[in-house]
């Protein structure tokens, strides 16, 4: 190009009489449009004047600036100055005279359109403008090529463009180009600047929706983790005032804004809806109908909902389409893993029927319970393989004599180093059995009663159906001594005589020497528990069921009622030497807690 | 637990005091089935129930799933409130026909 432009120098008809003050007029007109466009902040509206200065310097008739479109397949007329106005007007990127110079990067003179077999007339035809003679300059940034500039028709002298006035646009285009670059980059800045402030708010907005972290003596404790700074998983402890927590670990399909926004919507109905629900399977049921009525854009959402009863120890769940929870004893280091019953949430409305999502009930005995997100099993591990849920499953057993706290961030930052992010977010929650009771599943050494566990009564008797009266009148003075209301001691005499009854006919057969039954009844806060052994061969829980109330025969009734006035009726495993341990809880009614 | 039979107007009208368990459940459950051997109306008493458990309740399902082979009338009277508190968790509330008094239980049949 340097070459071009210094022969004709030399050659110019009036060079001798004006050298010094076209040069001068040239560096003016360089330095002030390189200046307009440095200062610019949108280089369209420059453009426009700029090119109309171009024109009446060069005394052209018209001057455009085309644009690579972003696809690089046309350039675009994004500016121009001249009789025509072609703003808008798209020509296929490698055609033309300006298609020609953006792909050499190379100005270009045609002196006469008429000789040049790149000039597209269809142009002219469509604008009705006559193009005689053209000057393009590329709008050139190292090895890239943004467009060209293109000046039409000389009005003076013998009309033609001459190689001095292709020096100078190819330096107009070279400070346009800069421009033009620098606006786009600014631009870009500006927007990611912006989406960045916008994620942040977003971030910031989602940590608030989670619980603050719990205090040490609490039985629940939570970490999320995002990969991103905005996340799709979330976890939410509420505390009911009756001492009951709702918590849920929950994980949206998909990533970034629009899961984050989802999870929003999620968690919010979760705290709502939680406050009148009865079970986590009714809950899990009306927050699927309700994200169901709305469309969530074939995303969805996997949960897992509890209703953990401190005081007992008992957690029951729901699991719709989430990674199975685990619950892990560690002083046998066995681990139970509490497989899905239900679908994702946000699928398919009313999947679940009346009764809701399929329940689980989990005594922790002494155990403590895991739910996490895929963010957890499918992280990455130093070593750079997966981690899976035998690596989880490691972690747990590893870190299981910490504070539950500190476990969480001890299991977290096995899968993450710090300064760097993870693949996916990462959400893990932990339920401790706070409230071992004595005659639970831990071992007799380690069984000390906590202070608040009162011992009431305790009765031995044969396992007869003529001592069943006897069982019912000491129930009666259990409950007469903790001032029960009458109604209230009905119901547990009703209690503890069918789990008797159980015990003498399924248990002991009915067998005149029948072995003992043994009665623990024991206070425990506002909780009322009773365990009551046997000592004949264990019993196969699933034989002794409550029947279908809507099935009119007799026996298979005991059950039935126990359930229906208790809180909490099941098998526990048993301490050494006991066959059947069969706890009853019920809450004491509000005025005696 | 004890039990009386009495015949009024053709009707065996048994009425129940006590304690109705497992181990006093096998009584009554033979008293009223030869009850409806013997009469086409029976009316069972529950006033003086003080307790009755899941085989006391049983026993009267099938002495009311006798009586309906047999197409007898088999009837509740002035039932406890603890019989009643165990009848009603059973649901068995509106399956059995429940008069607020034998008086009653005769004059309707």
């Amino acid at each position: 190009m340097q070459a071009q432009a210094q022969a004709p120098s030399g050659n110019t008809p009036d060079a001798d009489s004006k050298p010094q003050g076209e040069e001068r007029d040239h560096l003016l007109l360089i330095a002030e449009m390189t200046r307009e466009f440095a200062a610019a902040n949108d280089y369209k509206a420059v453009a426009h004047t700029a090119l109309e200065r171009i024109t009446k310097y060069m005394s052209a008739e018209a001057a455009s600036l085309f644009l690579l479109s972003d696809s690089g397949d046309s350039l675009v007329c994004v500016a121009c100055y001249g009789p025509v106005d072609i703003t808008g007007l798209s020509i296929p990127a490698t055609t033309g005279v300006v298609g020609r110079s953006v792909i050499s990067r190379k100005g270009l003179l045609v002196r006469d359109v008429s000789q040049d077999s790149d000039f597209g007339a269809a142009v002219d035809a469509k604008t009705g403008f006559t193009t005689r003679s053209l000057l393009v300059a590329p709008l050139a940034i190292g090895k890239e090529c943004l467009g060209a500039i293109e000046i039409i028709n000389r009005t003076t002298g013998d009309g033609l463009f001459s190689d001095e006035d292709m020096l100078l646009l190819e330096t107009l285009a070279r400070a346009a180009a800069l421009a033009i670059n620098n606006f786009r980059l600014t631009h870009k800045i500006v927007q990611q600047e912006r989406d960045r402030h916008e994620l942040e708010l977003a971030a910031e907005i989602q940590r608030d929706l989670l619980p603050q972290a719990s205090t040490r003596d609490f039985p629940i404790h939570g970490i999320n983790i995002p990969a991103r700074s905005v996340s799709g998983d979330f976890y939410d402890i509420i505390t009911l005032p009756d001492g009951r927590i709702w918590f849920n670990v929950a994980d949206v399909s998909g990533k970034g804004m629009n899961a984050a926004l989802l999870m929003a919507k999620t968690s919010s109905l979760f705290r709502c809806l939680a406050k009148s629900a009865e079970n986590p399977g009714q809950l899990l049921s009306a927050i699927n109908n309700e994200l169901c009525e709305t469309n969530s854009h074939g995303m969805f959402v996997t949960m897992v909902g509890g209703l953990f009863d401190p005081a007992i120890g008992m957690v029951r769940l729901a699991n719709a389409g989430h990674e199975p929870p685990l619950l892990f004893d560690a002083r046998t280091e066995r681990f139970t893993a509490v497989q899905a019953d239900a679908p994702p949430l946000g699928i398919a409305p009313d999947i679940a029927g009346s009764d809701g999502f399929p329940v689980r009930e989990i005594y922790l005995g002494g155990g403590t319970l895991y739910v996490f997100t895929d963010g957890l099993t499918e992280a990455t591990t130093f070593g750079g393989g997966m981690l899976g849920i035998d690596g989880v499953r490691a972690l747990i057993r590893d870190h299981a004599d910490q504070s539950p706290d500190l476990r969480l961030k001890s299991i977290a930052g096995a899968v993450k180093l710090p300064g760097q992010s993870l693949r996916d977010d990462l959400t893990l929650l932990v339920a401790e059995d706070m409230a071992i009771g004595p005659m639970g599943a831990k071992p007799p050494a380690e069984s000390v009663d906590t202070p608040a566990d009162e011992q009431i009564l305790r009765i031995r008797v044969p396992g007869r159906a003529d001592r069943l009266k006897l069982i019912r009148a000491a129930t009666e003075q259990a409950a007469k001594f903790i001032d029960a209301p009458e109604a209230w001691t009905f119901d547990l005499k009703m209690a503890v005589d069918e789990a008797c009854q159980n015990i003498v006919r399924h248990a002991y057969k009915n067998s005149p020497d029948a072995g003992d039954i043994v009665i623990d009844f024991r206070r425990r806060g506002g909780i009322l528990e009773v365990d009551i052994m046997d000592f004949a061969e264990a019993v196969d829980p699933e034989t002794i069921r409550p029947r279908d109330i809507t099935e009119i025969r007799p026996g298979g009734l005991g059950v039935h009622l126990i359930k229906s006035v208790c809180d909490e009726a099941n098998f526990v495993p048993p301490p050494p030497g006991v066959g059947n341990l069969f706890k009853l809880t019920k809450r004491l009614p509000p005025k005696i807690q | 637990m004890s039990y009386e039979v009495k015949n009024v107007n053709g009707a065996a009208v048994v009425a129940l005091t006590g304690d109705v368990d497992l181990q006093t459940s096998p009584q009554v459950r033979q008293k009223l089935l030869e009850s409806l051997e013997q009469y086409k109306r029976i009316v069972v008493d529950l006033s003086a129930v003080n307790y009755i458990d899941s085989s006391g309740v049983a026993s009267l399902v099938e002495a009311f799933q006798v009586s309906r082979k047999k197409g007898s009338t088999f009837s509740l009277a002035n039932v406890s409130s603890a019989a009643m508190r165990v009848l009603s968790l059973a649901r068995l509330d509106k399956v059995f026909t429940i008069h607020p008094s034998v008086e009653t239980a005769l004059a309707q049949g």
